[in-house]
């Protein structure tokens, strides 16, 4: 956590370093790459024609605001709830099987939630899904199933496919505590679900917030799923003034209050951790016992089971039935390995090639501004970090949209070229990238560089040498988390696609979208393979995981 | 009155062979403090533990205040045993501050008495100052009187105490443990004290436990574990000593640095220890003797030799501060203690 240190404390502890100005230029330079999309989003949305403004306020932007606002708080309850008794149940208790729930918990994050709803769409949509066929043909009559469109039907998909974010960070949050905490509680007087209540959750606040933003966050960016279920949030509709009825003022408008919206959130986010900087303390670590569930054991698997069977088993098993029916089915083959020129061969390259631009493109765009930050920290350089982290705020959409109308008048030889997606991307995902720069070089002594200069090598050397060898490992990490995102991205690479131009998350939208699932199955379940190994690798990193 | 009464208790760790506490009986009177002292893994915190009720014991009862709170058909949670514990890392709740941490064990209680708790506690340890500030914002020093401050808000008829000092440096230990000690006479507590160090231990305790790999070596005053260690181990942990061995002849003892008339009820030619500390030993200059200075410490107030005897025993002696002299002379060493020593035989006191 960002320590805010007030200027004077600064000045007495001056760094054993001057200021260095070539790093402060390459920070800087980049954070004015960030800041021209979003700075250029408000001036359009500022721009805008009046009438645009008065249009959009008379009727579209409070049911968006209100339907947008409801879906984020049911989705981020949703995924607090499932996410920290998961995690509880997985990190503290005699859970069976837990080792293996564990991976079982954290793999949905390589679906790609409108992958997850389509599956469950078509299993269960009111008229021609399959569980309902199957019961009317069963019972010889209509049976009522729940829907999975609008409201409900998204705020469960979306639950579903975002809690293992809260899953993760709760998890590692839970593991850090100290049984200490909770063995006070017990002396000074607390029944060992009371200690649950007042202290442990408590003192997690800060991962269980991190979590809860990050989703937050992703709901108000979604676009593949909400518009798939038929409920309108800003993103859906600023997709659709875009692609569809071509009004760029009304959606840079809508653009304008979206990230305004996102701003808001991450600065309670800040605020919120601001008030609570929970110190870890040293010595004499020790991991709590784990809970003894006696006879709720039982009750508890079932319960970890279903989320399993809901958020993977059903989603990747459907896939793999269809695409085995892909296989066998001779024409549907035909289309999966060759649509006009191109086939699955075409978008698996495409989606590789540009998810790993973006992600070393964000690395090396990332490392100045965290080198920056963590050897001279001073205000400009803290505030340059902040500033590269907003891209967490700007949907996919908004950043499309800023993209396409800066290209067309400042670059308009990028124009219709796959680079723009890559630009897309590195916007989008970079914080990713820095916040693992920063918290690699934060683990590393400034003295071993130190160290390298009193044994003769130039600051340059010094640092290819000593600190990137270590610092790689974390932005290994950084790259593969970019990458992940950069793979599932839908709406940003929807909207600035060249003509003809597929990747693997664009094919399976569009196949599935004209309803030819077995079509789709076998390019969405080779895009759920290539997220799940970052995804492993990243797992893997974390102690428990190996 | 007896506040703790521990009979015969037990602990084994499922995955030790070992059991971590073997057998182990004590009272503690009213008031009274206990400290419980041996290298670390000698049992000392576990069995504060299975006082706390934060473990079960295997086999024995443990009784407070006349009621039995573990036996082999009761155990009590630790919430209903009336017992603080203050703990090694403090265990301050990270989202609390100063003053609700100290408030939290008097939940159920009236709102203005429990602010007068506060207000009489922080007062105490001198933290009325930092009644608002979150523990991340606090010292070492300060963190650990929050700690005994929250422990002790309660009440509890017995406080233990885990090691309270370790997480501190040096000085400010030395400070703290003063404070904590005068605050706790004050308030007549009964405390059960955890710790590794020897010093603090006889500081601290109007009683000392030494234990070691599991068992309770010796329980008495500090003078009579200093004076009279019950076993090898004891003297050699608590008194750091050194071990000459000796043959028992019907004159007293005859070891490598002389005879020391001391007789013991041993028959002549038994093999036993004998256990000298610094201020028994003594030597002069002389060619022909019987050892060798291998190094002085000046210490200000006086020096400390370290010496090599011929057999290859290495023995330290005290010499005031102004007797220097250099190292690699060759010496008399003899024992001159004016009062009878320590003597083991198979590690047992005789």
């Amino acid at each position: 956590m960002q320590r805010i240190v007030p200027t004077w404390t600064f000045l007495l502890r001056l760094p054993r370093r001057s200021f260095s100005y070539r790093l402060a230029l390459a920070a800087g330079l980049v954070a004015l790459f960030v800041a021209i999309p979003l700075a250029y989003i408000f001036i359009r949305a500022a721009g805008a024609e009046p009438a645009a403004w008065e249009r959009l306020l008379q009727t579209r932007i409070w049911l968006l605001l209100g339907n947008t606002l409801l879906l984020v708080l049911a989705v981020t309850s949703g995924a607090l709830a499932i996410g920290v008794s998961m995690a509880w149940l997985t990190e503290r208790t005699d859970l069976p099987g837990r080792r293996f729930l564990r991976w079982m918990l954290a793999l949905p994050l390589a679906i790609p939630a409108y992958i997850g709803g389509i599956v469950h769409l078509a299993l269960l949509r009111p008229r021609g899904g399959m569980i309902p066929k199957v019961l009317e043909a069963l019972f010889g009559q209509p049976v009522f199933t729940p829907s999975p469109l609008g409201f409900w039907g998204a705020a469960f998909i979306l639950t579903l496919f975002t809690f293992p974010y809260v899953y993760l960070l709760s998890g590692a949050a839970f593991r850090s505590l100290h049984a200490s905490l909770e063995e006070a509680a017990r002396t000074l007087g607390c029944r060992p679900w009371q200690a649950l209540w007042r202290v442990t959750l408590p003192a997690l606040r800060p991962g269980l917030a991190a979590g809860a933003l990050l989703v937050a966050l992703d709901i108000l960016a979604e676009y593949g799923t909400v518009a798939l279920l038929r409920y309108e949030t800003f993103s859906s509709a600023i997709f659709v003034q875009l692609s569809g009825r071509y009004d760029r003022s009304a959606a840079s408008v809508l653009s304008g209050v979206l990230v305004s919206l996102a701003v808001l959130i991450l600065w309670f986010e800040v605020r919120l951790q601001g008030q609570a900087r929970f110190t870890q303390m040293e010595s004499g670590w020790r991991p709590a016992p784990p809970v003894a569930l006696g006879r709720w054991r039982a009750a508890a698997f079932l319960l970890a089971a279903g989320v399993v069977f809901a958020s993977l088993v059903v989603p990747v098993g459907v896939l793999l039935a269809w695409s085995v029916q892909a296989l066998l089915d001779p024409a549907t083959l035909q289309m999966v390995f060759q649509s006009g020129s191109r086939g699955l061969g075409d978008f698996l390259w495409n989606s590789l090639w540009t998810s790993s631009l973006a992600a070393g493109a964000a690395v090396a765009l990332a490392l100045p501004v965290a080198l920056f930050a963590v050897r001279y920290p001073n205000r400009l350089s803290r505030w340059i970090a902040r500033f590269c982290q907003v891209g967490y705020a700007i949907p996919g959409v908004v950043i499309a949209l800023s993209l396409v109308l800066l290209v067309n008048r400042a670059l308009p030889f990028l124009y219709a070229t796959p680079l723009v997606i890559v630009i897309a991307y590195v916007l989008r995902h970079m914080p990713q990238a820095v916040r693992a720069a920063e918290s690699a070089l934060r683990q590393l002594s400034p003295t071993l560089e130190e160290a390298a200069r009193m044994a003769g090598r130039s600051a340059g050397s010094a640092f290819l040498q000593v600190t990137l060898p270590l610092i790689l490992p974390g932005l290994l990490a950084g790259a593969a988390l970019v990458f992940l995102t950069s793979l599932k991205e839908l709406p940003a690479t929807l909207l600035l696609r060249p003509a003809g131009f597929d990747t693997l998350a664009v094919r399976v939208w569009i196949w599935a979208s004209d309803g030819f699932y077995a079509q789709a199955a076998p390019a969405a379940l080779l895009l759920v393979l290539a997220s799940a190994l970052p995804l492993s690798f990243l797992l893997r990193r974390e102690h428990i995981f190996k | 009155m007896t506040t703790l009464s521990v009979h015969n208790i037990s602990k084994r760790f499922p995955q030790s062979l070992q059991p971590a506490v073997s057998n182990v009986s004590f009272d503690l009177q009213d008031g009274e403090i206990l400290a419980l002292v041996g290298p670390s893994g000698c049992g000392k915190t576990t069995t504060l533990r299975l006082i706390a009720g934060l473990e079960r014991p295997d086999a024995g009862s443990i009784a407070i205040q006349g009621r039995v709170v573990a036996s082999e058909v009761v155990f009590l949670p630790p919430e209903r045993r009336g017992v603080g514990m203050v703990f090694q890392d403090h265990a301050l709740f990270p989202h609390l501050n100063v003053q609700e941490n100290v408030a939290f064990g008097l939940r159920g209680k009236k709102p203005a008495e429990i602010r007068a708790t506060v207000r009489e506690m922080l007062h105490l340890v001198g933290l009325e100052a930092l009644a608002g500030r979150f523990p991340h914002a606090l010292s070492g020093g300060e963190r650990q009187r929050v700690a005994l401050a929250r422990a002790l808000a309660p009440r509890p008829v017995l406080v233990l105490m885990d090691e309270p000092f370790s997480s501190l440096d040096n000085d400010l230990r030395l400070e703290m443990r003063e404070q904590v000690r005068g605050l706790l006479q004050a308030m007549r507590a009964t405390v059960l004290f955890v710790t590794h160090d020897q010093e603090e231990a006889l500081y601290m305790g109007n009683r000392l436990a030494v234990f070691q790999s599991g068992r309770l070596e010796q329980l008495g005053a500090p003078e009579q574990i200093f004076h009279a260690s019950a076993t090898r181990f004891v003297a050699e942990f608590m008194g750091n000593s050194s071990f000459l061995t000796g043959e028992v002849t019907l004159n007293g003892i005859c070891t490598e640095v002389g005879l020391l008339p001391q007789t013991v009820a041993l028959p002549p030619s038994t093999q036993v220890e004998v256990a000298v500390r610094a201020d028994d030993v003594d030597f002069h200059p002389d060619r022909n003797g019987n050892g060798v200075i291998i190094d002085r410490t000046f210490r200000g107030v006086m020096n400390i030799y370290r010496l090599r005897l011929d057999s290859g025993l290495t023995l330290h002696a005290f010499k005031e501060h102004t007797a220097i002299l250099p190292v690699g002379e060759r010496v008399q060493a003899f024992i001159n203690a004016g009062h009878d020593l320590n003597v083991f035989m198979e590690g047992r006191r005789v």
